[in-house]
C-alpha cells in the first residue's frame, strides 16, 4: 500500500490547518455560508437535507485495518455510529456537526487520509479496479498509476477551477470491473505486442442526464506519456468545456460536440508541446511507486482445497457464499473475498462502527492488512487464503457481513436519495429494500443469476441507473414520486446505457414491476447459462415492455 | 462627464509587493490619449498596424478574454510588453491554462497580468501557473497580501513556476522557492 512520506503529511496538515481556519470564522459569523461555501466543499463538507455531510476520500479504494478503524472510531464518536460507502469508493458521513470537522479532518490526516477533491470542479478522487493488485485476470495493477494521478492532482493550479467536476477511473484487466468507460477519463493498462505497459485511453464518458459511452482516443499511451497527455486532454477541456450551462459542461458534451476526431486532433496537437516536459516519467519514479504496491509474500496453503470441499459438502450457506462472494486470486491457493454490503432488506452501502472495527480486524489477521471499497458500495478482502475461507464466513456471520450475493439481484446499488439528498425526487433507499425483501430466498437469487439492479433518487444518476441491467430512476410527475426503468445497461467492456421502458410505476408499482421483468427473463431465457444481459441483448426490450405494460393494462 | 481612460480599480500587486501599475485600460488608441502605456482589448490590438502596436515610444498591452483564443499571439510572444488575462469570475479557470501556455510553456517574456475577480485562495495559483502580477481590488485579499499570507501550500505535487524541484523525491513533485 501507498505511505505517506514527510512532503505528503506537510501537504495534508497544511491543508487541515486552512480549513480549521475557515471553520472557526464561520463559526465565529466571519464568513457568510455563501463565503464558507467553496472552501467547506473542497475539503469534502457537503450541505445535506438535515445536515452537513463529509465526504471521506479512499484512494483507488484501498484501506489498511487501521484507515478503517479509524472510520469505525469516526463513526462512532462524531456520527451516529455508522458510515456509507459509495458508488465512488468514498465514505460518507451523513451527521457530523460542523465543529467538530477540522477534529475528524485531524483524526484522518493521522492515519494518511483526507477529505480534499471530493467535491468540486476538479478531477476528484480516482478510483480503480477494487480487485486491483490480486485478480488472476489482470495485467498489471493499475493503483500505482492511480497515486501518480492522485498526487499530481492534488490542488492543481490549472485544473483547480475546471467546468464542472472531473473523474478518472483505472484498470488493469480486460474485464472492466471500474466502469471505466462512464468516467470524464477511462485508462486502460494493458501490454503491447513488445509487452510494454501503457493505456487505452478513453474520454468523455459519464452518466447524469446526458448519459455517453467513453470514446477511445488512443489504443496504446505508453507509461511515461501519463501525465503530460492526460494534461493535455484536461488543458483542451478547461479551455473549451461549456461554462454557460451546468448541465452541458462536462467534457462529454465536449467530445459530442466538437466531434471525436477533431477533440483527439486538438489533444495531439497540445501534446506536441507538453510530452517532453517535466511531467514525462521517468521510469524510476513509477517503479518506487509501484514498489508501494507490490504483491505481498502469499506464503504457500495448499491445504486450503482439501478442507474446501469438506466445509462445502457441510454447510449448503457457505458453499453458496464461496460460489457467490469469492473470485479467483492469481494465487491459486488464494481467493479474493467480497464482503456484501447488501443485507435482505437493509441499507446498501451503510456499515456501522462494529462492522468496521470486524472487517478490520479480519483483513488484519487473514488479509495482508488490506482492504478494499468498490465502487458497487461493497468491501473486500483481497488476499485470504482458501484454507481460512471457513473461518473468515464465520466471523464475518457475526455481524450480518456474510450475505452470499455478490452480483444478484440483491446486491443493489442506490444513491442516497430523497432520504438524506437534497437534489432527490423521489427516494431510493426503501425501493431498494423492499426488492431486496422480494427477491431475498437464496435459491430464487441463485437461480435468476447475474443481474445487476441499480438505483438513482433522480437524474443526476449517482446510483449508475443508467449501466444498470434494470435501472430505476426516480422522477417527479405531479407532485408524485414515479419510477422509470430502463434495462440493458452496462458499466463493463462492453459498455451500454439502458433503454427507457415507457411511462413510470409508483412506489406500489415498482417491485412488482420488477419481478414481471424477472418473470419474463426466466421465461424466456435459453438455459440458465444465458444471464439476464446476454437475454436483453438477444430478444431486446419488446417483451419486456410487453410483459410490463400488457400486464398493468390488465390489472388497472 | 468623468474621463473613460481611467486605471482599473484595485492595486497592483507581484510577488514583490505592491507596486505602481504605469499602465491605463482603454478600449481604444484614442481613448487612451497620449498615455506612455495603455491596455488594449484583444480585438483592437489585433486590428493595429504593427508600426503603431510595437511602437518603440510606447508600451501597448493586451487583454485577453476567457473565451477568447491566445492563438494569435503566439507568433508575437517576443515583442508583446504586456498581456492580461482576465478573470471575469473566479470561478472561471480558462485563464489559468493560457497563462501556464504562455509562461510555462512558450516563456513570454513580458508581463503577464491576472485581472478581475482575484481572491486570495487563487493567489498562489496564479503565481504557480506564471502570472507575474495581479489586479486585486477584493479587500480581504489586499488586506492578506499586505500581511504576505498567500493561503498557500509548503510542498507542491505540479512544476510550475516560482518552483524548484524537491531532491531525492518524484519528479512531478516541487517545493516552493524561499
Ligand atoms: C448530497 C448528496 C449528493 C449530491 C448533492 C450529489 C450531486 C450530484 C450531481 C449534481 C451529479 C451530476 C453531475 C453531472 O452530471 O455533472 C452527480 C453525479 C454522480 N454522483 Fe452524486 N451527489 C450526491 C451523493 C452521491 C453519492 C452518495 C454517490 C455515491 C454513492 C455519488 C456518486 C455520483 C456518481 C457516480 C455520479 C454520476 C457519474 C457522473 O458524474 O457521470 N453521489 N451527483
Ligand atoms: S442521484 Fe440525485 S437523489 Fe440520488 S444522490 Fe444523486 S443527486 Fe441525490
Amino acid at each position: 500500500m501507498y505511505r505517506y512520506d514527510e512532503f505528503d503529511h506537510a501537504f495534508v496538515s497544511a491543508r487541515v490547518d486552512q480549513f480549521k481556519d475557515q471553520v472557526e470564522r464561520r463559526l465565529a459569523g466571519e464568513l457568510t455560508e455563501d463565503q464558507f461555501r467553496p472552501l467547506r466543499l473542497m475539503n469534502g463538507v457537503y450541505l445535506q437535507l438535515h445536515a452537513y455531510m463529509l465526504r471521506v476520500a479512499i484512494p483507488y479504494g484501498t484501506l489498511s485495518s487501521r484507515q478503517m478503524r479509524k472510520l469505525a472510531h469516526i463513526a462512532r464518536h462524531y456520527d451516529r455510529g455508522y458510515g456509507h460507502f459509495t458508488t465512488r469508493q468514498n465514505l460518507q458521513y451523513n451527521w457530523p456537526a460542523l465543529k467538530d470537522m477540522p477534529k475528524v479532518l485531524d483524526e484522518l490526516a493521522s492515519v494518511e487520509m483526507h477529505a480534499l477533491q471530493t467535491s468540486g470542479n476538479c478531477i476528484r478522487n480516482v478510483t480503480a479496479d477494487h480487485f486491483a493488485g490480486a485478480a488472476a485476470d489482470e495485467v498489471a495493477d493499475p493503483r500505482p498509476y492511480a497515486e501518480i494521478l492522485r498526487q499530481w492532482s492534488s490542488m492543481h493550479p490549472e485544473f483547480s477551477y475546471l467546468p464542472r467536476k472531473f473523474k478518472i477511473a483505472v484498470t488493469g484487466a480486460e474485464r472492466d470491473r471500474a466502469a471505466i468507460q462512464v468516467h470524464d477519463i477511462g485508462l486502460h493498462l494493458k501490454k503491447n505486442e513488445a509487452g510494454d505497459l501503457g493505456f487505452a485511453v478513453y474520454v468523455g464518458g459519464g452518466q447524469g442526464r446526458t448519459p455517453m459511452v467513453a470514446k477511445k482516443i488512443r489504443d496504446f499511451l505508453p507509461v511515461e506519456d501519463l501525465l503530460t497527455y492526460t494534461t493535455a486532454i484536461m488543458r483542451v477541456y478547461n479551455l473549451n468545456g461549456r461554462r454557460d450551462n451546468k448541465y452541458k459542461a462536462r467534457i462529454k458534451i465536449l467530445v459530442h460536440e466538437t466531434g471525436t476526431e477533431e477533440l483527439t486532433r486538438q489533444v495531439e496537437t497540445e501534446w506536441q508541446v507538453l510530452k517532453d516536459s517535466d511531467l514525462k516519467l521517468p521510469q524510476q519514479d513509477v517503479d518506487a511507486i509501484d514498489s508501494y504496491f507490490r504483491a505481498p509474500n502469499l506464503p504457500q496453503r495448499p491445504e486450503g482445497w482439501s478442507g474446501l470441499a469438506a466445509a462445502r459438502k457441510a454447510d449448503h450457506a457457505f458453499a453458496t457464499w464461496v460460489d457467490q462472494n469469492v473470485t479467483p486470486h492469481k494465487n491459486p491457493d488464494y481467493g479474493v473475498v467480497t464482503i456484501s454490503l447488501k443485507p435482505i432488506g437493509g441499507i446498501p452501502g451503510d456499515a456501522t462502527d462494529a462492522q468496521m472495527d470486524l472487517v478490520a480486524d479480519i483483513a488484519e489477521k487473514f488479509s495482508q492488512d488490506e482492504i478494499r471499497v468498490s465502487h458497487e458500495q461493497n468491501l473486500v478482502l483481497p488476499h485470504v487464503a482458501i484454507a481460512d475461507l471457513r473461518i473468515v464466513y464465520d466471523l464475518l456471520l457475526t455481524d450480518g457481513l456474510a450475505t452470499a450475493n455478490a452480483g444478484l439481484i440483491t446486491d443493489i446499488i442506490a444513491c442516497p436519495g430523497l432520504d438524506y439528498c437534497a437534489l432527490a425526487n423521489a427516494r431510493s433507499i426503501p425501493v431498494a429494500q423492499r426488492i431486496s425483501e422480494r427477491f431475498g430466498q437464496p435459491d430464487r437469487q441463485a437461480d435468476i443469476g447475474e443481474l445487476k439492479i441499480k438505483i438513482s433518487g433522480c437524474i443526476n444518476a449517482c446510483g449508475h441507473h443508467h449501466v444498470g441491467h434494470i435501472g430505476i430512476l426516480g422522477v417527479e410527475k405531479k407532485g408524485e414520486e414515479l419510477y422509470q426503468i430502463s434495462l440493458g445497461g452496462s458499466g463493463d467492456e462492453i459498455c451500454t446505457i439502458g433503454d427507457i421502458t415507457g411511462r413510470g410505476f409508483s412506489s406500489e408499482e415498482i417491485v412488482d414491476a420488477v419481478e414481471t421483468i424477472v418473470d419474463r427473463y426466466l421465461e424466456i431465457r435459453t438455459d440458465k447459462e444465458e444471464t439476464f444481459l446476454a437475454a436483453y441483448r438477444r430478444v431486446g426490450a419488446a417483451p419486456f415492455k410487453d410483459a410490463l405494460y400488457s400486464e398493468a393494462a390488465n390489472a388497472a | 462627464m468623468s474621463d473613460i481612460s481611467e486605471k482599473p480599480a484595485g492595486e497592483l500587486w507581484g510577488r514583490e509587493g505592491f507596486r505602481e501599475d504605469l499602465y491605463i485600460t482603454a478600449t481604444s488608441l484614442d481613448e487612451a490619449g497620449d498615455a506612455p502605456a495603455v491596455i488594449l482589448p484583444l480585438a483592437v490590438w489585433l486590428g493595429l498596424e504593427d508600426d503603431v502596436r510595437f511602437a518603440t515610444n510606447r508600451r501597448i498591452g493586451v487583454s485577453v478574454a476567457p473565451g477568447e483564443n491566445i492563438e494569435p499571439l503566439l507568433g508575437l510572444l517576443d515583442r508583446i510588453p504586456l498581456i492580461a488575462l482576465e478573470f471575469p469570475a473566479f470561478n472561471d479557470g480558462r485563464s489559468y491554462s493560457k497563462a501556464e501556455m504562455l509562461k510555462n510553456q512558450r516563456h513570454f517574456k513580458g508581463e503577464l497580468r491576472a485581472v478581475g475577480d482575484v481572491l486570495i485562495d487563487q493567489v498562489a495559483y496564479m503565481l504557480r501557473t506564471g502570472f507575474d502580477t495581479l489586479k486585486v481590488s477584493h479587500a480581504v485579499t489586499l488586506e492578506r497580501l499586505a500581511d504576505h499570507n498567500l493561503h498557500d501550500v509548503p510542498v507542491y505535487y505540479q512544476p510550475g513556476r516560482g518552483s524548484h524541484t524537491a531532491p531525492g523525491t518524484y519528479s512531478w513533485r516541487r517545493v516552493p522557492v524561499a
